[in-house]
């Protein structure tokens, strides 16, 4: 190659080493560590033993069933209430638009850690949202130490924080919508409710499975909420993949098997993943 | 070829964004150590008087949060030694895991003489916590020897003697009195957090999570009988929750809830931030399952361990030997509430002396006449398991969902399923 064929890669390069470095190697690496044992102070080859152990372990289980208990429901709540308040500050009709979208969007900004300790300290028996129950005469609710609520506490935290995420991705895309339409379809006698549902939701169509894609990964690796929130418990009611494999990994550094949960969660995003393009992506 | 690689790498990645890249210190004479918060002052002061007989000797004190030093102790050995200092502190109950681990990764310092005679100045339940095969790899630093802190004001209020609660059974009897006349709980207690209480219960009774012969062991009656109390404690309404560490301290400082069985190191944290509580507290033994049986157990405490990868192990074996057996350097250790397991001092007039802001009660006394009766248990290196196992149970068991010993024994079931 001559001299001048070479110049482009020169610049890829730095890229490319820094990709292959942060990237690439540690990809490869976990996977050859899932099938590896730390013992007496070195790694060794451990066959199929990680993945094994994880078929017969109660709390992966747990784990999974609770992901997906949280996925169930808090993904579509979340999608539609975004798609729903992206439509409404799409209108014509409101005034503040700016001042709206920043607040709603506002806590997909704020750092990961403050808003859980917030809702921790919001979520205590004693805290300010308890309290103001008890104005309604509502009895307090264990939020963070009952096994349903610590999972309806989660719930509440994501969507309080993912909803103006998704909501500001959805406006994008109406904004892409082109008005005529919906001049025609009025013109034809659609009411409102129809257009949303006959023409916003179609044209949002690949949108929503971005949306829905991103989420479903993000629930799937989730891990914050109940790490700062709940720690897993009360006795692993609100344990998650994410949070199960961190605990292994950097709690009790059983970095192999701790490799062989994260390699389950990647064949599962891809299977999630693959479902959600065959449902939603006809084209 | 290697060196190349990671100058370029170094070259790539930005000169001085990673400290590892960066050549050996200046000083030949320097060691590093990994410590946390309270420790800092006690290992600076032991520094300076050390290089009085030592005038090259140059310690570098790197101030870490209790799980950063692990994460990177772990992550280094993991990586064969690299990046790791020459001294790193570790708790009693994770010494066991990284010893059975990482087997060459710690200094033996039985082999470097920590003879007989200095192994007779620790209590016997120390030095086997940080023993392997009879061999000693961590010098024993502070203890926690238990007690139940209590608040005289509120048992005053209700006419209840401290010293009277000899058993369990007189505790909650005692905490019965004290929710009647004073309307305060007698314990707080976070059941889906810690299970601190259930471990120094455990502890007394000479049992752990795991038998003589390192096996899971959360069955066993002395492990039900202690849950018991537990849920005694929680049926009588005695109990208030407190989730995490600044809950506990602040319902005790407060006056919300009268006792607090607890680790030495607990007198540290009150005096600190208790202040305007000063003179109002109390310690006695803890409570005994049966009238006249051991009342002392052990929760929490720390040891110094040296790197065996450490270029300077010899200096580092020197400076600790002299840290660990030096009584005035013990003695200061306590002004950050620390409570040093060096059995020589114990006749010293900072033990022996009443403590104003215990009423004048000699409280270390109390505490480190405790140290000689801690039965020895089997922490082993699945300790963070079983932990985390027992208070699940715990949880279970407390919440009402299923009963003590069925509880227990799936907590059980799963523990033995985690340590294939």
């Amino acid at each position: 190659m001559s001299r001048s064929r070479l110049f482009p890669y020169w610049f890829l390069a730095p890229a490319l080493v820094l990709f292959l470095i942060f990237t690439v190697y540690p990809v490869a690496a976990s996977f050859i560590l899932s099938f590896q044992k730390f013992e007496a102070g070195s790694y060794a080859f451990n066959g199929l033993n990680n993945y094994i152990r994880l078929f017969n372990d109660e709390i992966f289980w747990t784990a999974l069933k609770n992901t997906f208990i949280i996925f169930v429901f808090q993904v579509p709540i979340m999608l539609l209430l975004a798609i729903v308040l992206a439509g409404a500050l799409n209108s014509q009709l409101l005034k503040l638009k700016g001042f709206f979208r920043v607040s709603f969007f506002l806590p997909a900004v704020t750092s990961l850690v403050a808003y859980s300790i917030l809702f921790s300290i919001m979520l205590q028996e004693e805290g300010i949202i308890n309290n103001a129950l008890s104005y309604l005469g509502i009895a307090a609710v264990p939020w963070l130490s009952d096994g349903f609520w610590a999972k309806a506490s989660i719930i509440l935290a994501m969507t309080w924080r993912w909803t103006g995420y998704n909501m500001v991705i959805f406006l994008a895309a109406l904004q892409n919508i082109p008005e005529e339409i919906y001049e025609a379809a009025s013109l034809d006698g659609a009411g409102k409710i129809r257009q949303f549902f006959h023409i916003t939701i179609p044209q949002l169509k690949p949108v929503i499975l971005f949306a829905g894609t991103l989420s479903t990964i993000g629930t799937l690796q989730l891990f914050d909420e109940p790490f700062n929130l709940t720690k897993g418990g009360p006795a692993d009611s609100t344990m998650t993949l994410g949070l199960y494999i961190y605990q292994n990994g950097f709690e009790y550094f059983q970095f192999g098997y701790a490799s062989a949960i994260a390699y389950v969660v990647v064949v599962l995003v891809a299977i999630l993943t693959f479902i959600q393009f065959k449902v939603a992506g006809d084209r | 070829m290697k060196r190349k690689l990671s100058m370029l790498l170094c070259l790539v990645l930005g000169i001085g964004l990673l400290g590892g890249c960066s050549g050996k210190a200046d000083n030949p004479n320097k060691l590093t150590a990994w410590v946390w918060n309270v420790n800092v002052p006690v290992l600076e002061a032991a520094e300076k008087r050390y290089q009085e007989d030592h005038p090259e000797f140059d310690l570098e004190i790197v101030e870490m949060g209790t799980s950063d030093v692990y994460q990177k102790l772990t992550t280094g050995l993991l990586a064969g030694g690299q990046g790791l200092p020459d001294i790193v502190l570790v708790e009693d109950d994770r010494i066991q895991g990284y010893i059975d681990s990482f087997p060459d990764a710690f200094l033996n310092l039985s082999k470097h003489g920590f003879d007989e005679k200095k192994e007779s100045m620790f209590p016997e339940f120390k030095r086997d916590l940080v023993s392997k095969d009879g061999d000693m790899y961590a010098f024993p630093f502070d203890a926690g020897p238990t007690g139940v802190f209590y608040r005289k004001d509120i048992f005053d209020k209700a006419g209840v003697n401290a010293e009277d609660m000899k058993t369990w059974a007189d505790f909650i009897e005692a905490g019965k009195t004290i929710k009647e006349k004073t309307g305060k709980d007698m314990i707080g207690l976070d059941l889906n957090g810690d299970d601190g209480l259930y471990r120094m219960m455990l502890n007394q009774q000479g049992t752990f999570y795991f038998d003589e012969n390192e096996k899971p062991n959360l069955t066993s009656p002395e492990s039900v009988k202690a849950m018991k109390v537990h849920k005694q404690l929680k049926e009588a309404d005695l109990v208030k929750n407190t989730v995490g560490w600044d809950a506990w301290i602040s319902s005790m400082v407060q006056g919300d809830v009268a006792t607090a069985p607890s680790g030495a190191w607990l007198a540290g944290s009150i005096t600190q931030q208790g202040k305007d509580s000063a003179g109002k507290w109390g310690v006695i033994p803890l409570p005994a399952f049966e009238e006249g049986a051991n009342r002392a157990s052990n929760l929490g405490g720390s040891n110094y361990t040296i790197m065996k990868s450490s270029e300077n192990a010899e200096m580092a074996y020197d400076f600790l030997e002299y840290f660990s057996t030096d009584e005035q350097t013990q003695i200061e250790a306590m002004n950050g509430g620390l409570f040093p397991s060096l059995t020589t001092i114990y006749d010293e007039d900072v033990f022996t002396n009443g403590v104003d802001f215990f009423g004048g009660q000699a409280v270390w006394k109390t505490l480190a006449d405790q140290m000689t009766d801690i039965p020895s248990v089997n922490y082993t290196g699945d300790f963070p398991y079983a932990k985390d196992e027992a208070v699940k149970a715990q949880s279970q068991a407390m919440g009402g969902k299923l009963t003590i010993e069925e509880a227990f024994k799936a907590a059980q079931k799963r523990l033995k399923n985690r340590m294939l």
